[in-house]
């Protein structure tokens, strides 16, 4: 359960970039997740719910955009032939190593949040 | 209702502090290993005989991760090393900060080390995906879990440098199939070194001091201020 510490970093990186800016309650955070960063998207949309419950961003939703791995043959060329996300490192056709590029990616790439207090109020007044 | 677009990373405190123990291990030329794997496939038992044998030779120290228990410490000491016990209270893996703060606790006892050897906490998973400012991961692979593991836990033996094939003591008395492992590993890992060894009887053994000593020299010798070992 890794992705527990992962909804909690993700929660953390969001909340800062809100409150730097004077912002409220978060309504969305969205990731990038490569394909090989070893992360369950329906285990961290879990963990997420279970991290923002009880707090004033209960009921923000977590949006995750798959960012694929590239492998490249230094004789065949690109390998489109192999599932997304597979970690087999052999060519399939000649059996040379591959260079694999991208699909490691776990980043924060955007976050959506209301009006905080202090506009409210200015609102308000 | 405002939009801003970030890109920062999910373990970017991990990262942050992994490189700032990446660069105090390069100054004291310490090497440092991440040992990875389940429970039970003998991470500690290959400690224990590694502290035995290079002890007089090199500086060692150990941090051990668990849940519970600072069992696997107390078992380094009583081979002869220092070593910190790090209780994660249920998490499955150490991240960065905590290496962070043993080292610190621990002060002198464990700084200027020519290895430090890290014993994660036992899962074949998440530890995979912490940074620790180690110099590689080593995953551990016991006979008696099965030939079919590489490809079952594929991110580990990828990202590991070394492979540690344990327990070869036992290989008469299971269906292993040593062939069929190495082929899986390549095959996620073009580069990966593989030993297979047994702790308990000392097969394979010297294979792996080598490898550590190898390693802590190639090190050291980047460091001018640091007296290596002939």
């Amino acid at each position: 359960m890794h992705e527990t510490g992962l909804a909690i970093e993700i929660h953390r990186i969001a909340r800062a970039v809100a409150d730097e800016r004077g912002g409220g309650p978060l309504e969305s955070v969205t990731v990038a997740v490569g394909d090989l960063a070893a992360v369950e998207p329906t285990l961290l949309e879990f963990a997420w719910r279970a991290v923002v419950e009880g707090t004033s961003d209960a009921g923000a939703g977590l949006l995750v955009e798959w960012e694929r791995a590239r492998q490249d043959c230094a004789s065949c060329g690109e390998i489109v032939e192999r599932a997304p996300g597979s970690w087999l490192r052999l060519c399939p056709r000649c059996g040379e190593p591959l260079r694999v590029s991208g699909g490691d990616a776990l980043d924060v790439l955007r976050v959506v949040f209301g009006d905080g207090a202090a506009a409210s109020e200015r609102g308000a007044a | 209702m405002t939009e801003v677009n970030v890109r920062e990373k999910v373990l970017a405190a991990n990262a942050s502090a992994a490189r700032g123990l990446r660069a105090s291990f390069r100054e004291s030329g310490t090497l440092v290993v991440n040992l990875i794997s389940s429970p039970g496939s003998g991470k500690t038992t290959l400690l224990e005989a590694t502290a035995r044998e290079l002890k007089a030779r090199l500086r060692l120290g150990g941090l051990d991760g668990d849940i519970a228990t600072d069992r696997d410490a107390q078992r380094l000491r009583d081979a002869g090393i220092p070593a910190r016990q790090i209780l994660t209270g249920g998490a499955c893996h150490l991240d960065a900060r905590q290496i962070e703060a043993a080292l610190a606790e621990e002060g002198e006892r464990l700084s200027g080390l020519d290895v430090l050897l890290i014993e994660n906490v036992g899962n074949l998973i998440c530890p995979t995906s912490y940074d620790l400012g180690e110099d590689f991961k080593v995953a551990l692979l016991s006979v008696t879990e099965g030939d079919d593991k590489p490809f079952k836990y594929p991110a580990i033996f990828a990202r590991a440098a070394v492979t540690v094939l344990t327990k070869a003591d036992l290989l008469p008395h299971v269906d292993f199939d040593l062939d069929a492992v190495v082929n899986q590993i390549r095959a996620l890992n073009p580069s990966a070194r593989v030993l297979v060894v047994s702790a308990r009887t000392g097969q394979g053994m010297d294979g792996w001091y080598a490898l550590l000593e190898e390693e802590r020299a190639r090190k050291c010798a980047a460091v001018p201020a640091v007296a290596c070992p002939a």
